[in-house]
């Protein structure tokens, strides 16, 4: 998938109510202006919309069950991932993600 | 009504030998300001063990994995001045979250603000003063 055709990006985690929250609010401040929409949720209520999904490297095998077919990055740290960093930069200057 | 950080549940000169006496401080503290019910330290406990809450700059936050159990958004801020470790990391300070809705969200956004800045993050780190932590997270 081209970064350019990223709409929707989900931050999960297993509840949805912490570091998905701290993650995605970050996210949304560097996205801002490309029209990205960023939402957190659960990982078991990642929605049919999406077109990533970020989420910690210790629930991708969940969020990939739960999301079937869609692009899974995972991430480590909660904050300042170079998985996350790449994933904003390709948005905004296009080339493949997930590459 | 309650604000989702309660004065009450800022506790800066606290003692934890390991990451689980610091979680089940955290629980007291939310239960006690009447955010969760008891069972909920349980669920932080369990929500500990499958990913850590680790989030960097020596602060984790330990919370459960369903609203069941929480009676309001809150959150509280516990402080071990003598850091534990935690999962191969080094803790000092612990925001323990208790969420139903998004009232708790504005609060970690500037929580995360906080973190992205080393001098704010040492600041939250070596805060004695309640009125500080206040004022820095809200």
């Amino acid at each position: 998938m081209d970064g350019k055709d990223i709409r929707k990006v989900i931050v999960a985690c297993d509840a949805g109510m912490g570091s998905s929250v701290m993650l995605a609010t970050q996210l949304r401040k560097q996205l801002k202006g490309t029209g990205v929409e960023v939402v957190h949720t659960p990982v078991n209520q990642i929605p049919a919309d999406a077109d990533v999904v970020l989420t910690h490297a210790g629930l991708a095998t969940r969020a990939q069950a739960a999301a079937p077919g869609k692009l899974v990055v995972p991430f480590q740290v909660f904050l300042g991932d170079p998985a996350v960093t790449r994933l904003v930069e390709t948005i905004k200057k296009g080339g493949t993600v997930g590459a | 009504m309650l604000d989702v950080l309660d004065r009450r549940a800022v506790l800066l000169h606290e003692r934890a030998a390991d990451r689980e006496e610091a979680i089940r401080r955290c629980g007291r503290v939310l239960v006690e300001t009447g955010a969760v019910a008891e069972p909920y330290i349980q669920a932080m406990l369990e929500r500990e063990r499958s990913i850590s809450t680790y989030v960097g700059e020596g602060v984790a936050i330990p919370h459960g994995v369903s609203r069941e159990h929480v009676l309001r958004d809150a959150i509280c801020v516990v402080r071990f001045p003598e850091g534990l470790d935690w999962d191969g990391e080094r803790v000092t300070v612990c925001v323990g979250i208790a969420a139903r809705g998004d009232g708790h969200v504005a609060l970690l956004a500037q929580l995360a603000e906080i973190l992205l800045d080393p001098e704010r993050a040492r600041a939250l780190r070596e805060a004695t003063d309640v009125d500080t932590v206040i004022k820095e997270l809200t």
